[in-house]
């Protein structure tokens, strides 16, 4: 977490409008989804990594490490699309080769999609993403309310792995019945801070006259027309490239 | 465990996301309703949000060796209530899918119907019901998060099965096998979270009865005391 919220505040597209990467990232996974997979994926998959080494400047390795959770769950579920069941006789297990088919496009569909959100993530931080969701219609107050989760988060967290090591250094966690019970007062304990936190904001904001709304001062960053025609175009193009070889596969 | 990112076909997606829709929306418009009654009441929702993600990235003490989280459904709705959980555990997804890339956004249909909805409305049932019946308060805690758990994972095979339907046994089978890959991994964990579940409510049943008593707001907290 830490490391993917740090490339999204220092990757070098991270003056850009947010606009101008989530537009491309959305329209890139919408492609992913209604295009043939095969020929689309890899250009997609491609296309995204480049833009996050090659543009944004972050570490390979970074991005390799943020798709390995989506590759991780892949792994643990395509075996059984691939593996039919059937109970027509008696109760039997057998290898079905559109099963693979399916697992095949399903894991190419999964690692472009998931390489279009990596890219979205290691490019932009939250606080950029969650304004944009006023413009399809939420509230500003849960729009609020979502900012101010992702602040608390980054301190109970610190909270948390503090506790954690405390609690381990003093062997809360030899053994199962002793680990359910130390990690039950950790969230306990959490839970309690949390609250007498909110409280104590609470005072602290009704104090500089509180009444439901948190102003704050946003950078202002003006949306590039050009860049955003360009980083389209090159969108538009890796759509036409992936039709195109699609028409070629049949 | 959450649906990755672009696993689930295309319509499957967006079905779900249907199906989501109107309770995320009916959580917001009642968690938008006490914000403005009472604006300090956006304050303790951010740490109650803010704490469930912590509590959904906390690893549970390991029975097989893998790693393993909480999925908060159970505490969540047992301190929250049901609806004020369903916006809750949406940001939580949300956030887990942009800060940590687990689910993702085509999937958030998908996975907050499982975890969001379908696990805390069956804790609360639950824990609602079996109190009628007055069980003691353990017995109940218990029983609704290890059974809440069970039934988010028995909804994601659920979704599963029907987006990868078998081909020679249709759905039915591929419920089978997905069910049987969670099983396993998950029964033991759903136990330990409800043990979880226990200590803390216990906790905070001990220590915390101002705290608990500030969530009444959200939902009648059967656990509290009634103020002498």
């Amino acid at each position: 977490m830490q490391a993917i919220d740090h490339h999204a505040w220092t990757n070098r597209w991270r003056d850009w409008h947010p606009l101008e990467k989530l537009l491309p990232a959305l329209t890139l996974l919408v492609l992913t989804l209604a295009l043939p997979l095969l020929s689309i994926g890899p250009l997609v998959l491609a296309a995204t990594v480049l833009a996050t080494v090659r543009g944004a400047g972050v570490p390979l390795q970074t991005v390799l490490s943020v798709l390995a959770a989506p590759a991780a769950f892949l792994l643990a579920g395509i075996p059984f699309l691939a593996i039919s069941l059937s109970f027509t006789a008696g109760f039997s297990l057998h290898f079905s080769p559109d099963g693979l088919l399916l697992a095949l496009e399903t894991s190419v569909r999964a690692l472009a999609a998931a390489s279009c959100l990596t890219f979205l993530i290691l490019t932009t931080p939250l606080t950029d993403l969650v304004p944009l969701l006023r413009r399809v219609g939420i509230p500003a107050g849960i729009v609020e309310l979502i900012l101010l989760i992702y602040r608390l988060i980054f301190v109970f967290t610190e909270r948390a792995l503090t506790g954690r090591q405390a609690q381990a250094a003093r062997l809360g966690y030899s053994g199962i019945q002793r680990g359910v019970r130390s990690a039950g007062w950790l969230a306990g304990a959490l839970f309690q801070r949390a609250l007498e936190q909110a409280r104590r904001l609470e005072i602290g904001l009704a104090a500089r006259g509180y009444c439901g709304e948190l102003r704050v001062l946003t950078p202002e960053r003006p949306l590039s027309w050009p860049r955003l025609t360009i980083v389209m175009a090159f969108v538009i193009l890796i759509g036409v490239m992936g039709g195109l070889l699609a028409g070629g596969w049949r | 465990m959450h649906i990755a990112e672009g696993f689930l076909p295309p319509l499957h997606a967006a079905a779900w996301t249907v199906v989501a829709l109107p309770f995320v929306i009916a959580g917001a418009r009642r968690a938008n309703r006490l914000m403005q009654d009472q604006p300090q009441t956006k304050l303790l929702l951010a740490a109650s949000g803010a704490f469930a993600f912590v509590l959904s990235a906390l690893k549970l003490p390991s029975v097989t060796g893998s790693c393993s989280h909480a999925t908060g459904a159970g505490l969540g709705a047992i301190l929250f209530g049901p609806s004020v959980m369903a916006l809750l555990g949406t940001v939580v997804l949300l956030f887990q899918a942009l800060l940590l890339a687990h689910g993702g956004l085509t999937t958030l249909g998908a996975n907050v119907f499982s975890l969001a909805i379908v696990g805390p409305w069956v804790a609360y049932g639950l824990l609602r019901g079996t109190q009628r019946l007055h069980a003691p308060l353990a017995v109940s805690v218990f029983l609704a998060a290890m059974l809440g758990d069970m039934a988010t994972y028995t909804v994601t095979a659920c979704q599963l099965a029907l987006a990868f339907p078998d081909p020679a046994s249709g759905i039915a089978g591929s419920f089978i096998k997905f069910i049987s890959v969670f099983a396993p991994t998950q029964l033991p964990l759903a136990m330990i979270e409800g043990l979880l579940t226990v200590v803390i409510v216990n906790l905070l049943r001990q220590y915390s009865q101002d705290e608990l008593r500030d969530l009444q707001t959200f939902s009648r907290w059967p656990a509290v005391e009634a103020p002498s």
